[in-house]
């Protein structure tokens, strides 16, 4: 097992930039997920560790060796693919035995190792079938094999669970954890699914537009999105934006169209700092209480006044959409009261879990201070 | 799933009258390719579309292959040997333009390099090249490199007909096997290259068994090349193959109608079966995979 | 050792292109130097020996320059290449077009069986393909064409139509020979293209009330239109430089020689036909041909922008 590193990584295609200037470090045992919406560059990266693709600059180091100008067979990599890739006229167990068999591994040894990681994988029944008759949960398991029998140093893994139905997913998915935490190896995980990057990663890379937004455990990019485009693409819905202006006085507080939003100190001592006098306020739909009476609002407590525009009951809660002026935002309420358009409502923050963000940037201010 | 092409309420009188004109324009080859065949059996030429000319026999057939020209002349044509020569030359074209082909059409589709685009399409300037410009050059060059001695001229003389026959062949085979390796995903090559393949390897023990059916268009079209030429055939080759045959026999005086219809009948045959065999792979590829 | 990498690829990418590179030198880039070559010598009845090293400067080509003015059939060769050319040309555009257009609109099974018919002349035999016009041409009571010509009483007696009907005897047999080879290729062209335009469109155009003809005129010809610049101008390079099937009609007598003779078939009978074979002069008019056949085909290639059919390979191994 090794651990990946990549230093100012750029590929271009042509003029078009696919990833530009990355730098990232997974380490030894760890299993890093690459999110990201398509054509954000996450598959171009995943190539650029196996070797497919070149830097057009920068390097790639596996431990302390320096890969990058190494052709795929040599850095001992395993892929596994979204459509699985296997030779159709080869058997499974040809198909497995196939980077044994180049690597000269003798004939037994081969046998040996493709029954170890057939079991593994629970394919054992399958050696003697064409994957052309097998199902695509099957063929998912024997493209894993085929990477793993070769005793990778890094696993990796793109999409590799996209062309499965929904709930075959989920079971491949706990599997595929299991697997890679038993095996101790480093396995890199590309997805534009982030409930599959969440369930499944130890830490989330989240890439857009070829550049790196955010690596952090996935309970940190979810709470403390580095930006507005990492609060914007984690979560479902995403997270609601909001402009607000700033108020400082004794204290500081934001201003939503009438009414004003008191801040925790963490974010007041911030703002001081920087002077800002004007944020965008971001909150995610299940962090509101939505009351329907001015009555109910807790004295002392801040509220943005809305107006509901739809209604969507999803069985364990009501999605509602409300108008805060002109903007819309989505947020969660118990399915207990009775909503309907045109209401007027009372949306209660919860302080704790608000985010500001600089509006210029895009980025969030916590992480514009460290820097 | 049951596709749909049109809506269903197309007119039936507008298809009825459409088939009927197709098979109008296509009487005179209908006409002509079972008028052939059925000359073949008969002991007069059924041509004339008189009925009371066809009287059934067999006798042409075993006068083809006693080698005869007519039925009271002595000239012996060795047909047997004329067929056999024809397969020779067709199945070493298809060889030829096989291997070249598919080396070429792999390195053409999956490997980058400059001037790629520029070679693919000089390449389909090669196949609309004047072929009469090249034969007066590949027969000075034939002469030139000729052997004295007379059986190993005449093996060379194979040799050289297949391969100047293959040429020809070959640039549209690239075309066609190129398109055949781009519809094989990247993924599957790249597998095996991340799994320590070489291109080598890859190609032979990856890509070549899954353009099975783009091998098989190519070489099929290759046979059929060397099975219907003429031109060189009856311009290199010392031997003589049914072309040259028919070519030379027909304004024979003694030369006894019916029977050179058997011999096209005969020289028509295996065109005829893998017509019928790869009906849908010749109607696919028969253009050297052109689509715009 | 980024120079390592390098090598290994271009020494595969080398092996991989060898004997095509190898098959292109000596089949078509040698032999077109040699027939540069030859048109400067006076190569006559491949004397080789006596002939090779002696250059005439441009007299071939002003042998032929002045065959085809004073010469009237050398001429004829020119009138006969345009006539052939031309039509045969319109034939096969507009041939291969009805046919596909009809196959279009006709059941799939009744249509499999008239392409495939259609594709038998450009897979048979030549030497088989020659037989049967022959024997439809022919000028005794055999021929198909007399035989029917008679019966209807067009004719008393039959007719050598490729030697007595001058000249439009002998066109309209090349003509209809190479047609129905030509045809094809325009129909699978045109078919498979109608195929694979996308089904929604014709459906919409169906429930908007359009007619075979309506649809025919307004949606499909117009977006056939790449591939009936394509047919054209591919269809006249391959006029141009035929010569087989037109060399056995001459040669079996079918069509009179001087005319069906075109500059393909000029070419070939002045190097290779009967009585004196004049290597220098055919080269000449050998070289014009490719000529004109590079320019027209480089146009052909380029105004269809065939390099966008060469996507580039993904990675960088």
């Amino acid at each position: 097992m090794v651990s990946v590193r990549l230093e100012k990584v750029t590929k271009k295609f042509g003029k078009v930039v696919a990833v530009n200037n990355v730098d990232l470090e997974i380490e030894e045992g760890e299993f890093m997920a690459l999110l990201g919406p398509s054509g954000s560059g996450k598959s171009t990266l995943l190539y650029l560790i196996a070797g497919i693709y070149k830097p057009t600059s920068g390097k790639i180091f596996f431990d302390d060796h320096d890969v990058t100008n190494l052709p795929p067979r040599e850095r001992n990599v395993g892929l596994v693919f979204q459509n699985y890739a296997l030779y159709p006229h080869m058997k499974v167990y040809d198909n497995i035995a196939f980077p044994l068999k180049i690597k000269k591994v003798p004939k037994e040894e081969i046998r040996r190792k493709v029954f170890e990681v057939a079991k593994l994988l629970r394919i054992e029944h399958l050696l003697d079938r064409y994957p052309g008759q097998l199902s695509g949960g099957q063929q998912q398991r024997v493209a894993i094999a085929r990477a793993l029998v070769k005793e990778p140093q890094v696993l990796l893994l793109d999409e590799p669970l996209s062309n499965l139905d929904a709930l075959l997913r989920v079971s491949v998915r706990s599997e595929l954890k299991r697997l890679q935490k038993n095996l101790g190896i480093t396995a890199i995980y590309v997805t534009h699914d982030q409930a599959e990057a969440m369930a499944l990663a130890d830490r989330i890379a989240i890439i857009n537009e070829g550049v790196i937004q955010q690596v952090d455990l996935p309970e940190v990019v979810y709470n403390r999105p580095k930006n507005m485009f990492v609060g914007g693409f984690i979560g479902n819905p995403p997270m609601n934006f909001v402009e607000a202006g700033v108020e400082y006085n004794e204290t500081v507080k934001l201003i939503v169209g009438e009414d004003s939003v008191w801040l925790p100190q963490e974010y007041i001592e911030i703002l001081r700092k920087l002077k800002l006098q004007k944020v965008v306020l971001g909150f995610r739909p299940e962090d509101v209480l939505v009351l329907k009476d001015e009555s109910q609002v807790e004295p002392g407590s801040s509220v943005i006044r809305g107006e509901i525009f739809t209604v969507e009951p999803m069985g364990r809660e009501v999605l509602l959409t409300i108008m805060i002026g002109e903007t819309m935002v989505k947020v969660y309420a118990p399915p207990t009261q009775y909503y309907s358009m045109g209401d007027k409502v009372f949306l209660q923050i919860n302080p704790a879990k608000l985010r500001l963000f600089d509006p210029d940037t895009t980025i969030a201010l916590e992480y514009l201070v460290k820097t | 799933m049951m596709q749909l092409w049109d809506v269903e309420v197309k007119s039936r009188k507008i298809e009825i009258v459409l088939i009927l004109a197709v098979l109008l324009a296509s009487l005179p080859l209908i006409l002509n390719y079972g008028l052939l065949i059925l000359s073949s059996f008969s002991t007069e030429m059924v041509t004339n579309l008189d009925p009371t000319s066809f009287r059934p026999t067999i006798d042409n057939w075993i006068l083809l292959f006693e080698g005869r020209l007519s039925v009271t002349g002595g000239v012996r044509e060795d047909v047997v040997r004329y067929t056999i020569n024809t397969a020779i030359v067709a199945l070493g074209v298809a060889g030829v333009v096989v291997l070249v082909s598919v080396m070429a059409g792999y390195a053409m589709s999956r490997m980058n390099f400059k001037g790629r685009s520029l070679i693919m399409q000089l390449i389909l300037l090669l196949h609309a090249f004047p072929g009469v410009a090249l034969i007066i050059a590949v027969y000075l060059i034939f002469r030139a490199t000729l052997p004295s001695d007379i059986e190993l001229a005449r093996i060379y003389s194979f040799a050289y007909v297949i391969v100047a026959r293959a040429a020809l062949e070959i640039p549209m085979s690239i075309w066609l096997i190129k398109g055949f390796f781009d519809r094989v995903p990247w993924e599957v090559e790249w597998a095996a290259i991340i799994d320590g393949a070489s291109r080598l390897r890859v190609w032979r023990e990856v890509m070549l068994p899954m353009v099975k059916p783009g091998i098989a268009a190519i070489a099929i079209f290759a046979f059929l090349a060397g099975w219907e030429d003429l031109i060189y055939v009856r311009t290199f080759l010392f031997d003589r193959t049914l072309a040259t045959y028919i070519e030379s026999n027909i304004n024979v005086e003694f030369a006894y109608m019916p029977l050179l219809a058997a011999a096209g009948t005969l020289y028509l045959l295996p065109t005829i079966l893998f017509f019928i065999l790869t009906q849908r792979l010749l109607l696919e590829t028969s253009t050297g995979g052109i689509k715009g | 050792m980024k120079r390592n990498v390098f090598s290994t690829n271009k020494v595969q990418l080398l092996i991989f292109l060898l004997p095509a590179f190898l098959i292109v030198l000596l089949f078509y880039i040698i032999p077109i130097i040699i027939t540069v070559y030859v048109s400067f010598t006076p190569m006559r009845n491949w004397n080789i020996d006596k002939y090779f090293n002696v250059i005439v400067g441009l007299q071939n080509y002003n042998r032929l320059f002045s065959l085809i003015t004073r010469d009237p059939v050398a001429r004829q060769v020119v009138v006969n290449t345009i006539v052939f050319v031309a039509i045969t040309l319109v034939i096969n555009v507009l041939g291969g077009l009805g046919l596909a257009l009809a196959n279009f609109f006709i059941d799939e099974r009744v249509s499999t069986g008239f392409r495939t018919l259609w594709l038998l002349p450009r897979m048979t035999p030549i030497a088989v393909y020659g037989l049967l016009w022959y024997y439809f041409f022919h000028g005794s009571n055999i021929g198909m064409l007399n035989s029917i010509a008679m019966s209807l009483g067009l004719i008393k007696k039959p007719i050598a139509w490729g030697q007595e009907v001058i000249p439009w005897g002998p066109w309209s047999i090349i003509i209809i020979v190479n047609g129905f080879v030509g045809v094809s290729f325009g129909m699978v062209i045109f078919y498979s293209a109608l195929k694979s335009i996308p089904r929604e469109l014709i459906i919409a155009a169906r429930v908007d009330g359009a007619s075979n003809w309506k649809l025919t005129t307004n949606i499909l010809i117009p977006l056939l239109r790449w591939h009936l610049l394509f047919v054209t101008t591919w269809q006249l390079l391959s006029l141009l430089t035929t010569y087989a099937h037109t060399f056995l009609l001459v040669e079996w007598g079918v069509v009179s020689r001087t005319y069906g003779q075109t500059w393909a078939l000029y070419v070939f009978n002045t190097a290779f036909g009967r009585g004196e074979q004049d290597q220098g002069l055919a080269a000449a008019a050998a070289v014009i041909l490719v000529i004109f056949g590079a320019i027209l085909g480089w146009i052909t290639v380029r105004a269809l922008g065939f390099n966008k059919m060469i996507t580039k390979p993904k990675g960088d191994i």
